[in-house]
């Protein structure tokens, strides 16, 4: 079926134009002509403007301005849009009539894709239509145009997919603009060292910058010099603009299946088992590969350092890793985890009532699986290092991986065994227990020896200090942390015999 | 029945704390309207949704035309129309911009006149061109009920499809089911109010707490009623009817101007005795019926308690 047959975006456009769309593609407008008349008032008297040394930097100045919009526009506005319309639309009924039509999955996610959010994709062309006038009136590269045009589509694209999930799976529409506030907040650590950092990859804010940087700049030029040059992947250099369209695209790929799935049947989690290995998997290895240089055969030490840091900014990068795994597992094992109830309703259908069975479809399972693929990654890290201290490094770590997994995932099926529709709730305040507290309390009481205390802390501090003495201490910090594991299991197992006993 | 519209065999939805729907089987013909009756909570609705695929089911088998749930969905879809308790409308697009959505979502061929068909069976055709949102909600109810029409189903569930509409609302849904039957469309119609369901259902279940309590045709299920609530009304002297009534197995018996009400234990066969004495004994019988519609009685009878 072609989209313009498509009758949930046939709709949507409709939707769209009874809305009002003029009011919006004028303000686009009048944003975009007010910026260009800058250029042109630059242009006209460029020493009524002493703060821009040519054209091409008052340019770029009013070029960055439009793109800002258009991302404010495209991305945050078309992923509020699409989640919103779902969310709503779920509440309203009318998300169930479309079910129920014969219309495949594909096209439902597709209409509502592409549809929902038209007014945003007609104030972005607007301003894009603009954006090239300033980019030839200032005689900037048309590749600065055309990549970062690219890279705004794609990401909106990327966007609208996480805001189907988002719209299938929240239920207050506001919900998806706190989801998207949290995305951009966890973005900002990575812009300390944007070369080396995954999310702004995936984010396509290096490949932005870094146009924006290497377009015009000679090369004495050192401002925003951490934003120059290409990243590379295990030493091999790529483009970002690449880097960022196949990380988009992979990703993409699968929540494109997780949104058909949900769509479907909505009683599915949204990541299958092997599409939460594989895209854990995927992120992991690329972002490894991208610090992959940095680290060979200087570990722990290289680490410290970059040819762009000073020697003493001592950049924890491999901490700042390890704590993106952590918090990709707990997105990838809170997604792919299946709800007790579906379990239940499984077992009852099966008429299988062992432990054995149920720990098979926990995401506690899945969390032995991802720490096991750390650990390969990591240990390809660690071998390369080639630094035979750095074993004792390597088991902490990893130990600190597994437990946290095991903790996160036997939590949250606890919670929602227990307290149902609070379960989040609960995660989230004991996570900001388990973690987040003890650094607090080490601030306050302005001893570090709390912030040990945390299930975060064995990996980071193994990893951040090349001459850590007390690894030993580490280590039982560990243990201690698989006490917790212990505890959770029996309170875990105690909940699934009485959710059993009930399932008659 | 030997192939049944619809078929549903022992049908079990488990939430989390109750079970919805517990091995419920029944099944509809073409040409059947059968009323699902039961007090709210039920599992009316959910029974319906469980058929049209929006309820996961834990167990049993639901085929509707013949396509079985669980392994033809999408062929199931194209028999099925669903009408839900609510009127789930676009309200910014017209009644037409909305039943083409629909139209184009099932490939219905020759769009503009089935829309309008159906505009015009549920009696919308002045409104072809109205928002949504400024309809009533009879209408926004009978928009609904257009839009479940259009792919001309074989099965039609319809979930309280009378709730908030007036009088006038209702006698016209009465008319459009009536013409549903006719059209040997094979219906399931939920309902707590049972005066909505009378004069057009020719079966009906009855649940409870998830359970089917009771199933049949409506002269089935009459046949197994064991006390009703009877009226009967004479022209001429009355005593000797009051006399005969007394002596025979009823109860409650209260006599009116010309006429009685009572309670009769016993089936319908014992009841026709009654009246065949009265008639042989000289009373000149003018009105003889049930008091309550059969559905009424028969869900009385059914051993349901909880009704409203």
């Amino acid at each position: 079926m072609k989209l313009s047959e498509n009758p949930i975006f046939i709709t949507q456009k409709r939707l769209v134009r009874r809305g009002g769309v003029l009011a919006a593609i004028l303000i686009a407008a009048l944003v975009g002509a007010s910026l260009l008349s800058g250029l042109i008032a630059y242009l006209a008297d460029p020493t009524n403007f002493p703060s821009f040394k040519s054209s091409q930097e008052a340019g770029k100045m009013f070029y960055g301005w439009i793109i800002g919009v258009e991302i404010l526009v495209l991305v945050v506005g078309g992923f509020s849009r699409i989640s919103n319309t779902l969310v709503n639309e779920r509440k309203a009924g009318l998300w169930d009539s479309n079910r129920l039509t014969p219309l495949k999955a594909s096209q439902l996610v597709t209409g509502y894709w592409l549809g929902s959010p038209l007014r945003e994709f007609y104030m972005a062309a607007i301003l894009a239509g603009i954006g090239l006038v300033i980019v030839l009136l200032a005689k900037l590269s048309i590749t600065l145009w055309l990549g970062t045009q690219i890279l705004i589509f794609s990401t909106a694209l990327f966007f609208g997919l996480l805001a189907i999930l988002v719209g299938l799976v929240l239920q207050k529409p506001q919900a998806g603009i706190a989801f998207i506030a949290v995305f951009f907040l966890l973005q900002m650590p990575s812009f300390a060292m944007p070369k080396y950092l995954l999310t702004n990859f995936l984010l396509p804010t290096y490949g932005i910058a870094n146009l924006f940087r290497d377009s015009v700049n000679s090369e004495n030029d050192y401002s925003m010099h951490e934003w120059s040059g290409l990243p590379e992947i295990f030493g091999l250099p790529i483009y970002p603009l690449v880097l960022s369209l196949a990380l988009q695209t992979i990703i993409g790929i699968f929540l494109w299946r997780a949104a058909i799935r949900k769509t479907a049947n909505p009683f599915q989690p949204p990541l299958l088992r092997w599409e939460a290995v594989a895209i854990f998997g995927i992120l992991l290895f690329a972002q490894h590969g991208l610090i992959w240089d940095l680290w060979r055969g200087q570990f722990p030490t290289a680490v410290l350092y970059n040819k762009y840091f000073r020697a003493d900014s001592n950049a924890p990068i491999l901490s700042i890793v390890h704590c993106g795994t952590i918090l990709l597992g707990i997105i990838i094992l809170g997604a792919a985890g299946l709800q007790p109830e579906v379990v239940r309703i499984k077992i009852l259908r099966l008429g299988i009532k062992n432990l054995r069975a149920i720990f098979s479809e926990s995401s506690a399972a899945l969390a032995l699986v991802l720490a096991a693929v750390s650990g390969v990654i990591l240990l390809a890290q660690f071998t390369a290092s080639g630094n035979s201290d750095s074993w004792e490094i390597y088991f902490i770590a990893l130990l600190n991986l597994l437990s946290f997994f095991l903790i996160f995932s036997l939590l949250l099926e606890f919670c929602r065994l227990r307290f149902r529709r609070r379960a989040l709730g609960f995660v989230a305040l004991w996570l900001f227990i388990l973690c987040v507290l003890p650094f607090i309390l080490a601030g306050v009481f302005t001893n570090g020896a709390i912030a040990k205390l945390s299930i975060l802390s064995p990996g980071i501090v193994a990893l951040a200090d090349s001459n850590n003495e007390n690894l030993n201490n580490l280590l039982g910090i560990v243990a201690g942390h698989f006490g917790i594991v212990v505890l959770l299991f029996i309170g875990w197992q105690r909940q699934w015999k009485q959710l059993l006993a009930r399932a008659v | 029945m030997a192939n049944p519209f619809l078929a549903i065999e022992h049908l079990r939805v488990d939430f989390p704390e109750i079970v919805a729907v517990n091995d419920l089987s029944l099944a509809v013909e073409a040409g059947d309207v059968c009323g699902l009756i039961g007090p709210n909570g039920a599992g009316k609705t959910t029974t319906m949704r469980a058929i049209s695929g929006l309820q996961e089911c834990t167990r049993g088998s639901v085929k509707v035309g013949g396509h079985e749930l669980a392994s033809e969905p999408d062929a199931l879809k194209r028999q099925l129309g669903f009408m839900p308790d609510f009127c789930p409308t676009y309200d910014q697009l017209t009644a037409s911009e909305f039943l083409d959505h629909f139209a184009r979502a099932y490939d219905v061929p020759n769009r503009a006149k089935r829309i309008e068909e159906c505009l015009q069976l549920t009696w919308l055709t002045e409104k072809t061109n109205a928002l949504c949102e400024e309809l009533s909600r009879g209408m926004k109810q009978r928009l609904v009920l257009a839009k479940t029409l259009l792919p001309d189903p074989k099965v039609l569930l319809l979930d309280e499809p009378a709730s908030g509409l007036d009088p006038l609302g209702r006698i016209e849904l009465r008319k459009i089911l009536l013409q549903l039957r006719e059209a040997g469309k094979a219906v399931l119609i939920s309902s707590h109010i049972l005066t909505e369901l009378s004069g057009f259902c020719n079966t009906a279940a009855i649940m409870e707490r998830g359970k089917l309590v009771t199933f049949g045709t409506i002269a089935e299920l009459g046949q197994k009623m064991s006390r009703r609530q009877m009226s009967v009304k004479w022209r001429g002297d009355g005593e000797k009817a009051l006399e005969i009534l007394k002596n025979s197995n009823v109860k409650n018996l209260e006599a009116a101007n010309l006429g009685a009400t009572f309670n009769f234990d016993g089936d319908t066969n014992a009841l026709d005795e009654l009246l065949k004495t009265l008639v042989v004994q000289g009373v000149r019988i003018s009105e003889w019926r049930g008091v309550g519609d059969d559905l009424e009685q028969i869900f009385l009878q059914s051993g349901a308690k909880e009704l409203m």
